[in-house]
């Protein structure tokens, strides 16, 4: 009796390493032994931020001189004398929407540049088949295996780590299927053996678990098993929740905001993280979607303020980090019946960092006029989408090489990255 | 004469227990003698692969029935479910047509449309700024019109997945549905196809597991859910000779201009969407999607001999099959229903279930597929013809067995095995229900290399949890949940490959310590609606030790493996554990002096008393078992 229950009691306790201090005692001990140094080195990183839904590409960067805009668009037409200064007229021809007024000091820099008529070969307006296409960068083929991001990652020839390439979602998203691991995550807080309650409990178990995996005879649990505990140690050597935007920064309180905030932790953590995705929502405006205030203008502030505050807060790792932005298709050139704009072709992208080629619309855009418009409708697509990608990929990730990242694809690349 | 066939017949029946007689049946062998294996590790390792997991209990259990007549059971997929059944009786869509689903089921912004339909929300009431009033407005319309949200039919198909997985007593037939659906995979990421995709695990899948390959395929073909999956719906060819004729028809033309008028108002938000909708499918031609993938991920395999032209023909081939129009009062859905059988056939339409050929859209022109010419001119049995002659190829056949051996023998299957499985393919028309048999009397299958050399899916990881520990599901959705965590969203993978059968895709950082955090979770009661007994699973008995707690569980939830050495590496760590114990409870002990005092016993389970006690010795049994759970050798299957 006196035996059971001294199992139950030390042995329930046994199970709970305890810890002095709050110091986890596998990670005292790994710090002990020097293990728990990051192995992984600082590297260039690619952030690419998804609008699902199709942004309205005419209305965030406004061909507001084409005189085919105000008779296609009557109420929704803005243009930079209208707004009072609101927008930001770029060249003459086009002008950045009020929203982006955050952003627009990088592209007066000359560290944003602007990719106009940007789209997909492919002419579906269907969401579904339009990111899928993007996604995988293989505009007539759905059944590539993997997406353009994890082959940008195969194509570095570095070795990968658990957070080469880092999703802030709660699936993985197409662009990251493939060979390399990528890792797909809504919060990093959940990088952790937990037991909610309990986490000295929670502590024990991670202890062994990490011994079973150490010592299993399955290759590829034992490598990983490895990876995962060397990764957790890592995340929690940093205080995560209570994280501190650099410079004053401050993200808006939104599903972008804090992804970005989340991947500009791991940025500054130098745990080799070479590709960042996340996404934003909310871009599919058939109904009201409104000019200088509404649905459009309130999302793309959201979108503009929680790049500049990302922006702003990677400080000194700005020369690392590129950030690129993209969106499945633009909407119809002219409005609907309901204040919003259909599924159209073409749209926009924004490419910041220091070493864009910034300061420029880079388009081909003729006009506005129906004649010029696909199916009498919509913004042609004048650049593949692909010879962005394949630029900003080769340029800012120095890939060895871009055979392979887009299948089936030899058009010529966009001069955007400089060097 | 008459005595000798009456034995014969008497005899039969003795020896096949009352399972009736199947033609394969008695070609089963299982040559795990001659592989070293025990009767009882052959049953584990028949248990591990064709069922979501091992029961307390289960090996007894087939090693008394004789192996042979588990799997010849298992292929009939006859025993009876009555457990299952009651779990599913709540689950009303399970058994709705894809008619009743569309009207039943709707997006958001489907129920938006129907309540300015029928006026019960108005049109101008509404923006998108808004989103309480947007929900409200929702709400409002089901509420009148008895609509449902879409996503109560989405968990309805995934609660009845995770069911059955765990609960049916046909496990292979769950295993072999899960197989079948991701190798002719859709998606409920697409808007258009997934109300849909009930039905299409239901009607397209199910029915054809054991049957005849072909026959899947051509029921793959047909439904809803994949022709708007790989848009196969929308592909028309743009030169018909009927369409021309319909075009230059002065009577439909004028209603045509009727429509269009009415089509260009776009006062109303719902006719901005069916302009939208119309603009999208006007602009369409010839989509190759389904016919790339059907040769490329359903039969010949990317390798498998083909060219871009045969893609090409193919397509033109299926140019016309599509979606019956299914929406209650929709125009589309008045026009085919008032129709009669000759007006049908004069327009060059077939309808069958919910597929919908149109030979007004479909190309005419001869094609050249693979070789074999077709003349063109054979309408819809001129796909059925294409597809079936896809299914016999001898790619196919090296495919589909390649692909089986790869799920349920090794991850690198050797070109023995395959080439056995594909000529059984060949033999028996594609008959799956031969290759199992086949797989299971080939000696690769027994090999110690194969043994407990496939790591379990999150899904089939999940549920082996759930049905080595005996749980009670509440909440399958919980189950799914985790899935989702673990790099496994079941029904939600978006491209048709389906999900990959390699272990290094389900095998990565984040994912393994979901794994693990996913065993602690269970074991510990943290899953919402899902329940675990230990005491019970352990017949009551409470371990003493550290060391039997480890010896008792990893015997019921890993039965006939070795955990030797597993079962020592723990057991000194909570030795290890127990001494730094010793010295914390020695620096807290100042702090909490009950910790070692007696009547613990007696406060159990009691609000007031020692609860914290009480449940650290919950915990240090389920620890345990969560430990076990998440660890490597549970992993592999």
């Amino acid at each position: 009796m006196i035996h059971r229950r001294a199992f139950m009691k030390s042995g329930a306790m046994a199970l709970f390493a305890a810890g002095f201090g709050g110091v986890p005692n596998f990670i005292a001990r790994a710090a002990e032994s020097g293990k728990i140094i990051p192995p992984y080195k600082r590297n260039k990183v690619l952030v690419c931020i998804f609008q699902r839904g199709a942004m309205d590409g005419l209305m965030a960067v406004s061909p507001f001189a084409d005189p085919n805009l105000k008779t296609l668009r009557p109420t929704l037409y803005m243009s930079p004398a209208q707004t009072q200064g609101g927008m930001l007229d770029l060249d003459g021809q086009f002008a950045l929407h009020p929203s982006l007024q955050s952003l627009s000091a990088y592209f007066t820099e000359g560290r944003m540049g602007i990719v106009h008529g940007v789209g997909s070969p492919n002419n579906t307006r269907s969401h579904f088949d339009a990111q899928d296409f993007m996604e995988s960068g293989t505009p007539f083929n759905k059944g590539t295996t993997s997406g353009w991001l994890n082959r940008a990652i195969g194509l570095t020839g570095h070795e990968a780590t658990p957070f080469s390439a880092v999703s802030i979602t709660n699936a993985l998203p197409r662009s990251l299927y493939g060979d390399r691991e990528a890792l797909a995550i809504s919060n990093l807080q959940d990088f952790a053996i937990q037991m909610q309650g309990n986490p000295m409990a929670g502590n024990m178990a991670a202890k062994s678990f990490e011994s079973l995996y150490d010592q299993t005879s399955n290759q590829l649990l034992n490598k990983t098993g490895k990876e995962s505990f060397e990764a957790m140690r890592i995340l929690k050597s940093t205080d995560i929740k209570n994280y501190q935007p650099a410079n004053g920064a401050v993200y808006p309180n939104s599903p972008l905001g804090n992804s970005l905030k989340q991947i500009a932790t791991l940025i500054k953590m130098d745990v080799g993280m070479e590709v960042a995705f996340a996404e934003s929502g909310g871009w599919d405006t058939h109904f009201n979607q409104g000019t200088v205030n509404g649905a459009f203008a309130r999302n793309l502030r959201d979108f503009s303020d929680s790049i500049a505050a990302f922006w702003k807060d990677m400080g000194t790792y700005q020369d690392d980090v590129t950030v690129m932005t993209m969106t499945e298709f633009g909407r119809t050139a002219h409005q609907n019946g309901t204040g919003g704009t259909d599924h159209g072709r073409a749209s926009c992208l924004f490419v910041l960092g220091n070493d864009v080629a910034g300061g420029k619309v880079y388009h081909q855009i003729k006009s506005l006029a129906k004649s010029d418009l696909e199916d009498g409708r919509d913004l042609p697509v004048s650049t593949d989408f692909r010879a962005v990608f394949s630029d900003v990929a080769m340029g800012h990730l120095k890939l060895k090489q871009t055979k392979g990242l887009f299948p089936g694809w030899d058009g010529k690349a966009l001069n955007l990255i400089k060097g | 004469m008459w005595l000798k066939r009456s034995i014969a017949v008497f005899s039969l029946i003795a020896s096949t227990a009352f399972i009736p007689v199947d033609p394969y049946s008695s070609s089963i062998r299982m040559p795990y003698q001659q592989a070293g294996l025990s009767k009882e590790q052959a049953a584990a390792h028949l248990l591990n692969r064709f069922s979501f997991g091992i029961q307390p209990g289960q090996i007894e259990a087939v090693v008394k029935m004789g192996l042979e007549n588990w799997l010849q059971q298992q292929l009939e997929a006859s025993l009876p479910d009555t457990e299952l059944d009651k779990r599913l009786a709540g689950f009303d869509a399970l058994k709705m047509s894809n008619e009743t689903i569309v009207n039943h089921y709707l997006t958001p912004a489907q129920i938006i449309l129907l309540g300015v339909r029928q006026k019960i929300i108005r049109n101008d009431s509404l923006s998108n700024t808004d989103r309480e009033k947007y929900r409200e407005a929702l709400a409002k319309v089901m509420r009148e019109s008895g609509v449902k949200p879409i996503q109560e039919l989405h968990r309805q198909l995934v609660n009845q997945k995770v069911l059955r997985a765990v609960y049916s007593n046909n496990q292979l037939k769950e295993v072999l549905t899960d197989f079948w659906f991701n190798h002719f995979n859709v998606s409920l990421t697409k808007g258009q196809s997934q109300q849909y995709v009930m039905s299409y695990e239901r009607d397209a899948i199910r029915p054809h597991v054991f049957g005849n390959f072909k026959n899947m395929l051509l029921a793959t073909a047909k439904h809803p859910a994949m022709l708007e999956y790989l848009d196969n719906a929308l592909s028309v060819s743009n030169d018909n000779e009927r369409a021309r004729r319909q075009q230059n028809n002065a009577v439909l033309r004028a209603a045509r201009e009727r429509a269009e008028t009415r089509l260009n108002d776009t006062s109303m938000q719902g006719n901005a969407l069916v302009q939208q909708a119309v603009a999208a499918r006007r602009t369409q031609g010839l989509n190759e999607n389904y016919a790339r993938e059907v040769m490329e991920l359903h039969t010949m395999g990317v390798d498998g001999g083909y060219t871009q032209k045969d893609v090409t023909e193919v397509a033109r081939a299926l140019t016309g099959w599509t979606v019956r129009p299914m929406f209650s009062n929709g125009p589309a859905m008045r026009f085919v229903e008032n129709l009669s059988e000759e007006q049908l056939k004069r327009r060059g339409l077939i309808i069958d279930g919910d597929f919908l050929f149109r030979g007004d859209k479909h190309d005419e022109s001869e094609k050249i597929i693979l070789g074999k010419k077709y003349r063109g001119t054979d309408g819809y049995e001129e796909g059925v013809a294409v597809l079936n002659t896809l299914a016999s190829h001898t790619s196919t056949a090296k495919f589909i067995a390649t692909k089986l051996a790869i799920r349920f023998v090794s991850d690198e299957p050797s070109q023995a095995l395959i080439k056995t499985l594909a000529s059984t393919y060949q033999q028996t028309d594609g008959n799956i229900k031969a290759m199992i048999i086949a797989m299971v009397n080939h000696p690769d299958f027994w090999s110690k290399k194969a043994l407990r050399e496939k790591i379990k899916s999150p899904f089939e990881f999940a549920i082996s949890a759930l049905r080595a520990t005996k749980a009670q599901v509440m909440q399958p959705f919980q189950v799914f949940n985790w899935c989702s965590k673990m790099g496994q969203r079941v029904y939600y993978y978006q491209a048709p490959t389906g999900f990959p059968d390699r272990a290094n895709f389900w095998i990565n950082s984040g994912a393994l310590l979901n794994r693990m955090n996913f065993g602690l979770a269970l074991a510990t009661q943290k899953i919402p609606g899902v329940r675990v007994n230990l005491l019970a699973l352990n017949n009551q008995h409470e371990p003493e030790s550290a060391d039997e707690a480890l010896r008792a569980f990893s015997k019921i939830l890993l039965p006939e493996r070795d955990n030797e050495e597993n079962i020592k590496r723990l057991t000194a760590m909570v030795r290890d554990a127990n001494v730094e114990q010793k010295i914390a409870v020695a620096a807290a002990k100042t702090k909490n002096n009950n910790m070692y005092e007696e009547g613990e016993e007696e406060t159990r389970g009691q609000v007031t008393g020692d609860k914290e006690d009480y449940k650290k010795e919950i915990t240090s049994m389920a620890q345990v078992v969560g430990i076990i759970i998440g660890s490597p050798e549970f992993q592999r299957k």
